[in-house]
């Protein structure tokens, strides 16, 4: 089985060279998607000896992930794996994502930085950001443990079934609910993520709260 | 009654430019249609704003004719507001995939 992994990268000319490096063996295909970088993302990927593909606008994480998954689809990989280009992934877990595909046990794999393994996870995060967007999951369906999971794996059978519509952070919500609500077989794997900056704050649980209200009415 | 001349002067500028995007051919038939037919209304409330008073009486709202305005004013606002964001989150989309189409053009 062809495995593609998409790297989404914006302004990631610290982290692009060393992620790509290390994600480069362990599957057939890497593709980059520069997110109109102003920095060296782009040329740093490429001295690693990835696909990249850069787009001329800005579109966001969201964009970048469908016009990645596109382009694997188009260089005809199996499974997709999405992973991060700010080197908080372990890409030797790569190995466990794709695992139940390549078994035959599932047809998409989350990763969840809430089961066995432990990541230094930041308090607020841990006890009032994610429980609440695992609340506003429920209400959507999604049983999965790990509300905003960005590593993730799916044959593209899946891949040919949605389109990912949030250019912003509210795709990976909006990747749970569409994939929840599908006749695929999901399963969890545990991941250990390396936060290096905080991330994402409450005000971006707000906006990703709006985007899929947004989403919703305008459909 | 300075209060409704200033406030159909507006009125009045409003249409002379609405007539002006018109002849440029900035604006489609239909939106031209329902600005007119807004602003003329708008004018219209304005010059029997005392009809209004004794209508909105007889319905049973203490509230003046023009404090109605100003409530349907606001109802409107967040009306086009809403719509707006509806359609600039429809050129959103469809600005993504024009550039998803450039980039797997690569």
């Amino acid at each position: 089985m062809k495995v593609a992994c998409v790297i989404p990268a914006w302004n990631e000319e610290k982290h692009i060279r060393s992620v790509a490096d290390k994600v480069k063996n362990l599957v057939d295909i890497v593709i980059v998607i520069d997110d109109c970088s102003r920095d060296r993302t782009s040329a740093l990927a490429k001295e690693a000896g990835v696909f990249v593909l850069r787009h001329p606008i800005n579109r966001g994480q969201g964009a970048a992930l469908q016009t990645g998954s596109d382009y694997a689809l188009k260089l005809g990989a199996d499974i997709i794996v999405h992973f991060d280009a700010d080197d908080q992934f372990a890409a030797s877990e790569i190995a466990d994502i794709i695992a139940p595909i390549k078994n035959g046990e599932a047809d998409i794999v989350f990763g969840s930085r809430f089961l066995e393994k432990k990541s230094e996870l930041p308090r607020l995060k841990k006890y009032l950001i994610w429980p609440l967007g695992r609340l506003v999951n429920r209400l959507f369906g999604v049983k999965t443990s790990d509300p905003q999971s960005g590593f993730r794996a799916y044959t593209k059978e899946v891949a040919q079934s949605f389109r990912i519509e949030n250019n912003g952070m509210a795709h990976c919500s909006e990747i749970l609910i569409k994939l929840s609500r599908g006749r695929w077989r999901i399963k969890e794997v545990p991941i250990t993520v390396t936060y290096h900056e905080y991330g994402q704050k409450f005000s971006g649980g707000i906006r990703i709260l709006k985007d899929l209200f947004i989403q919703k009415i305008s459909q | 009654m300075l209060q409704q001349a200033i406030a159909l002067a507006f009125i009045a500028i409003f249409i002379w430019r609405l007539l002006i995007q018109k002849k440029k051919g900035q604006i489609g038939g239909n939106e031209f249609l329902f600005w007119l037919a807004f602003w003329s209304l708008g004018g219209l409330a304005i010059i029997f704003i005392r009809v209004l008073d004794k209508l909105l009486v007889s319905a049973g709202f203490s509230g003046s004719g023009i404090n109605f305005l100003l409530y349907l004013a606001v109802i409107s606002l967040f009306y086009f507001i809403f719509k707006l964001r509806l359609k600039i989150s429809k050129l959103e989309k469809e600005l993504t995939d024009l550039v998803r189409v450039i980039t797997l053009k690569q």
